[in-house]
């Protein structure tokens, strides 16, 4: 690698040091606060340097790729892979590789295309992840492209005669059923024929005699693997006795394998694959869900709350998800078993908290999603507010501080608006005059709090993009942030305890004039509480001026340029009636501003130095 | 019942009609009408309704002042006799009296007659005058033009020019009309005989109509019947005219929210080769009266409503299209009712017009074609077409289906001809699927877009996006199989006798800023086979230098590429339009830069650039680019 590649990766694995809060956990507030601001400082510094290092070396290169010399080439291929363990830099790995794939094209390079093909493929795969359950369209097609073009070059397999390209054919074969892991019946079927056709090849002793030294054995493998993965639609519902069969079939000879490994290694059988194995056996009748259940359980009991590994992730995050969507097939199991999950879920944020910050891969931010879509909420239960609540304080304080302060002074502006224009808050809550509204002060208060505590937390999906990002965003990634309003939004329906402030989450960033902002698709029309989106939209952004906290390359304004910028927008981005309601909230919002950081920083330190933070 | 006896007491012997009408919430309402009324205007309640005209009705029953100063007499038609109308105040009632004054009414409707008898002759000296009069006005659009491309024009004259130009442009339609009229009526026009291409001239109708449907709000949709042939011999300026004509009739008479619609359909006349042309368009808009419905064809005939009144026009739209479609022995007729919309159909026969479609199903025959559309509607029209010639059709309704049948079709051992493409697909983002599509397929593999918008105004977006060609829709079959023709080896042979070169820009002259050697040797080579003259720099400061030493106009474009020693593109950018020169503010900067942060694009705009080109250059982006901005490139 060149020496600014170099330098460029060490940078960011410092960020993603100075991201991590538990070594100062141990300061009261006060202190905590001002350790912050000094890493915050250090952090904005590593990532002005690594902007300008790609600025000066990188992007002049992928502009002008057609020039670069054999040497950049190796360097550039060597970065690009080197960015992605742990999904280090994913979106600047992709930037690398698509231009990799432009010089290919340029010099008929057809073997390093077919590799570059295949590793860009494999970046749209992790960027999918991220957002595979919110839009599984926006990366899959281009993945599948990427990947169905390298494949393609099946038909030329005997003019190829580096056997590692060849591998890189089998590969992306195989991975065209990557697209294919959530939805219809449909993708089920399509998941299992690529599956089909992959393994078909695999196991044709011509292709194997012409490259013998491919690890075919391994292939085979991970391809009944990949479709042991079927699972998802069996447990949908959405399945066909055809896709039951190759799951189950599958199931059994990677259980095999593992068996087999297990006796020749010593080491202890895979719980993901002893859970997949079980599973399959219930889907095909030959265990009862109550058995099944019981496996899980005690498989559960055996893991290792250190593992941060995917297996580790696996049993401390998916497997208790797993079991919550097997509960909910049975309203009986479901009441039975709900100190149980009570407890995966005490455990599951424990475990949260104390993952490195270098292992907030995308696939254990995956699992943490699922976790959420698929929480069941007891009445007299957790309830999934606090749960989110906790997991906002423990990956990100920072994070929990500006939704203290948004929550703070939405609460604030509902008040005011309740004084001088309550006819504004007609049709919240079922008001239907202002009476009704002034009668609801406190209720309408607390919905407006909680909106804000809220309203943001489609954000965790995005942790490794806000707290540790490395240098500026690319355009890829300022989209793919977007999507947080609506995986926020998904997240927060999904129970009794916070349905009522997905509105907040999913219109924050839309304009009061319907003329800008996202989602394209929001209709404040459709949202009874839209008032209450428009006071957190502006209580949201009025804070974040007031912060770097979230964004380390913002200087923050004072009260007087934040009221400025408030009133710039007003009519547009905000209503002009809540925006002109906020100036005159000047003198309030200086009180709060006083000590309301600190008192925020001073909630989050007391969550995270409980022991159970749960309640 | 109190107040029935204070009415009756008063009015039952004025021995006059007498109707009482009452205040309400919003206005006045009838309470009581006497006996002569009766006797006149039926039962109680249809004087309002049936015998007095909907505005002055409108009038009495509104809450403000009836009648206003110099607003009287109001004249109605009751049975034979004509009546004049005088509302007053009475104890805060509204009380209308008439008085029968049908000996006064007929007099004034004589002079009336005798008025528009004179207006006929002056509107036929004005036909003949017209002719006469449009050559000046030719003169005073033509230097008003001329006057607005001068420059450092006092601001005040420009806005008299503009002004000068659009009532000139509004007066020369008229007096068209005008002309047209007295060509009609004197036998002086006369028919083109050629080949009509019925798509390019619904294309044409739909460019000019649906920005006017949009303006106003409508919903216009067009529906294609049966099209037995798809070219006719016929007057195609004249046909678009007839179409236009109806067209913006209905626009101009349906309120915001309404529809129009038009249907078009060629059948078979019973004869070889002959067919009749049917056109219907309908809208739900304002309709006519019965009694205008007699009088539509009639030249300088305008119903005279409250509606109608602020839509300009001679009135002379209509007998134009009549005395056409009937020069072109057709027949036009209409329906209509008022307040609910009108409908005219004509119906036209034609000479079929030879087709090539035998020559294009030879070539084509035995291809296969993807689709991407999601218009299922529109999917089952082109396969329907497609099997005419012989080309076998596959079909996706998404981004994802689509890759899926490219790559399907990769493992087997066939292969795309071509992709037919829609301009708009649920959940699509076009600009990214198309050029992924190109890079996949090659630069050889044809991508046609399918769109009922204007081509001009999307062109340089789509070409760059890795689209070849372009079908205008609503589809003809004749303009499909001409558009996938052109892609086979057929059609490149006969490209390839005639010596077509596809770009050229020979006598426009560019600057390219590039620091690299090697790119820059590129582009010259590239950009010089479009016969463009290319003078280059080595950084942004050689840029600006060289821009500042040359006369105005010398160069049509500058290329700059933004990362460069001495001075970057954006400096060099933004100094170029602070030089004080003629044509420093206009000239074209396209940037050339493949990757940057979200700041820096929004940069390159602010710092005065036109446009980004990605490198590594696209040759095809990058005259699609230049063709944009120099404007008369051709090909």
């Amino acid at each position: 690698m060149k020496e600014y590649q170099l330098s460029y990766i060490e940078n960011l694995k410092q960020v993603i040091l100075l991201s991590d809060t538990a070594s100062d956990l141990g300061l009261d507030a006060e202190h905590f606060l001002r350790a912050r601001q000094e890493k915050r400082g250090r952090i904005r510094v590593l990532v002005e340097e690594n902007t300008v290092l790609l600025r000066k070396h990188l992007f002049p290169l992928l502009d002008d790729i057609t020039t670069a010399s054999a040497e950049d080439i190796a360097a550039l291929e060597e970065f690009a892979n080197a960015l992605m363990p742990n999904n280090q830099d994913v979106p600047l790995a992709y930037a690398i590789h698509n231009a990799l794939i432009v010089y290919a094209r340029h010099y008929r390079l057809r073997d390093m295309l077919i590799r570059e093909l295949y590793n860009t493929a494999m970046t749209l795969f992790h960027l999918n992840s991220l957002i595979e359950v919110t839009d599984p369209h926006r990366y899959r097609w281009k993945m599948q492209m990427l990947f169905g073009e390298a494949a393609a070059y099946i038909k030329n397999y005997d003019e190829i005669e580096d056997p590692e390209i060849r591998g890189y054919i089998h590969r992306s074969m195989g991975n065209l059923a990557l697209g294919y892991n959530t939805g219809t019946l449909e993708n089920g079927e399509k998941k299992m024929q690529i599956l089909r056709r992959s393994l078909q090849i695999l196991t044709d002793p011509v292709y194997q005699q012409k490259t013998p030294s491919l690890p075919w054995e391994t292939y085979i493998y991970k391809s009944h693997q990949e479709r042991t993965t079927g699972l998802s639609f069996l447990r949908t519902g959405m399945a066909s006795p055809q896709i039951t069969r190759e799951v189950m079939e599958s199931a059994e000879y990677v259980w095999e394998k593992q068996q087999e490994m297990s006796r020749r290694t010593g080491r202890p059988l895979s719980t993901r694959w002893r859970v997949t194995y079980n599973t399959a056996q219930y889907h095909c009748g030959i265990l009862t869900l109550r058995q099944l259940l019981m496996i899980m359980e005690e498989l559960y009991m055996q893991r290792d709350v250190s593992d941060f590994t995917d297996e580790g992730n696996y049993t401390n995050l998916f497997l208790p998800t797993m079991y919550a969507e097997y509960l909910s097939k049975d309203s009986r199991y479901k009441a039975a078993k709900k100190e149980v999950l009570g407890h995966m879920y005490r455990m599951m944020l424990r475990y949260v908290r104390s993952v490195p910050p270098e292992k907030m891969t995308f696939y254990f931010v995956r699992n943490l999603m699922n976790t959420f879509l698929n929480f069941i909420e007891y009445p007299d239960g957790i309830q999934q507010r606090d749960f989110l609540l906790q997991l906002a304080v423990c990956r990100n304080p920072e994070t929990f501080v500006y939704l203290q302060m948004t929550a703070s002074v939405s609460r604030m502006i509902l008040n005011r608006i309740i004084d001088r224009k309550p006819e504004l808050l007609i049709g919240v809550l079922g008001c239907g005059n202002t009476d009704d509204v002034l009668a609801s002060r406190e209720k309408l208060a607390q919905l407006a709090y909680d909106s804000g505590m809220f309203h943001n937390i489609g954000q965790l999906n995005f942790t490794r993009m806000t707290t540790m990002a490395g240098r500026n965003w690319l355009k890829e990634e300022q989209e793919l942030f977007h999507y947080h309003v609506q995986i926020g939004a998904n997240i927060l329906k999904r129970c009794e305890s916070t349905k009522r402030f997905a509105s907040a989450a999913e219109g924050h960033h839309f304009y009061y004039n319907t003329l800008g902002g996202y989602p394209d698709d929001y209709d404040p029309k459709e949202h009874e509480n839209q008032a209450i989106v428009d006071i957190v939209s502006l209580a949201a952004y009025f804070t974040r001026l007031l912060d770097d906290t979230i964004d380390y390359t913002r200087t923050p304004l004072t009260l007087d340029e934040a009221l400025r910028k408030v009133a710039e927008k007003s009519g547009t981005r905000f209503s002009p009636a809540i925006a002109g309601l906020l100036q005159e909230m000047k003198d309030e919002l200086g009180e709060y501003l006083k000590d309301g950081r600190l008192k925020a920083y001073e909630t989050a330190l007391y969550y995270l130095k409980r022991e159970d933070p749960l309640p | 019942m109190e107040m029935q006896e204070k009415f009756t007491s008063a009015w039952e012997a004025a021995g006059l009609p007498v109707v009482v009408l009452a205040r309400t919430e919003d206005g006045f309402a009838p309470v009581y009408q006497n006996q002569t009324a009766d006797a006149l205007c039926g039962e109680f309640g249809r004087f309002l309704t049936d015998c007095i005209p909907e505005d002055i009705r409108t009038r009495l029953l509104g809450g403000g002042p009836c009648p206003v100063e110099g607003e009287l007499p109001f004249f109605c038609r009751i049975q034979s006799g004509a009546y004049s109308l005088v509302p007053f105040i009475w104890e805060g009632f509204r009380v209308c009296m008439l008085h029968e004054v049908t000996g006064y009414y007929n007099e004034n409707q004589r002079i009336l007659n005798e008025a528009v008898m004179a207006n006929k002759a002056k509107t036929s000296f004005l036909s003949e005058m017209s002719h006469d009069i449009r050559t000046p006005m030719g003169a005073i659009i033509g230097m008003t033009d001329i006057a607005l491309m001068q420059e450092n024009i006092p601001a005040r004259v420009k806005e008299c020019l503009n002004k000068i130009k659009v009532a000139s442009g509004h007066m020369m339609s008229l007096l068209n009309e005008v002309l047209d009229m007295s060509r009609i009526e004197s036998g002086r026009i006369l028919l083109q005989e050629e080949d009509v291409d019925l798509a390019d001239l619904l294309h044409e109708i739909l460019t000019v109509i649906r920005p006017q449907a949009d303006a106003g709000e409508l919903h216009f949709s067009l529906k294609l019947g049966q099209m037995a042939e798809e070219r006719l011999r016929g007057d195609s300026v004249r046909l678009k005219q007839i179409c236009i004509n109806l067209l913006s009739n209905a626009v101009k008479f349906t309120p915001a929210g309404g529809n129009v619609e038009m249907t078009m359909e060629v059948v078979p006349a019973g004869e070889p080769n002959r067919v009749f042309l049917k056109i219907k368009v309908q809208d739900n808009g304002i309709g006519m009266s019965q009694e205008f419905l007699q009088r539509i064809f009639v030249a300088f005939e305008r119903e005279e409503k409250s509606t109608t009144s602020k839509i300009q026009g001679t009135g002379l739209g209509m007998a134009i299209t009549k005395n056409l479609v009937e020069l072109m022995g057709g027949t036009i007729s209409v329906e209509s009712r008022l307040r609910e919309g009108s409908c005219f159909s004509i119906e036209i026969p034609f000479t079929a017009s030879p087709d090539q479609e035998e020559r294009h199903r030879q070539a084509l025959s035995g291809r296969r074609v993807l689709l991407f559309s999601d218009r299922k509607e529109q999917t089952e029209q082109i396969r329907g077409m497609l099997e005419r010639l012989g080309v076998s059709m596959d079909a996706a309704a998404s981004a994802d289906e689509a890759v899926d049948r490219i790559n399907e079709m990769a493992f087997s051992d066939g292969e795309y001809f071509a992709l037919l493409t829609a301009e708009k697909v649920k959940g699509a983002e076009m600009l990214l699927f198309l050029p992924q599509v190109r890079q996949r397929m090659g630069t050889d593999f044809p991508i046609l877009l399918l769109s009922d918008s204007d081509w001009s105004q999307m062109e340089y977006v789509y070409t760059r996006a890795g689209v070849d060609a372009f079908i205008p829709l609503p589809l003809f079959r004749t303009r499909l199989s001409a558009g996938l023709y052109a892609f086979t080896e057929e059609a490149r042979q006969e490209r390839s006798e005639a010596g077509g070169q596809r770009w050229n820009f020979r006598g426009k002259r560019i600057l390219l800023a590039e620091d690299n050697e090697i790119n820059r040797e590129i582009a010259l080579e590239l950009l010089g086979m479009a016969n463009l003259q290319i003078e280059t720099v080595e950084n942004g400061r050689e840029a600006v230098d060289r821009f500042a030493e040359t006369s105005p106009d010398y160069y049509d474009m500058i290329l700059m590429d933004i990362q460069m020693p001495v001075m970057n593109g954006l400096e060099a950018t933004r100094a170029i339009r602070a030089l004080d020169c003629s044509d420093a503010r206009d000239i074209p900067i396209v940037a050339m830069t493949a990757n940057a942060f979200v700041e820096d694009v929004k940069n390159s705009l602010d710092a005065g650039m036109n446009a980004h080109i990605a490198k590594p250059l696209d040759m095809n982006q990058v005259y699609s680019t230049l063709d944009y901005f120099l404007g008369r490139g051709s090909r």
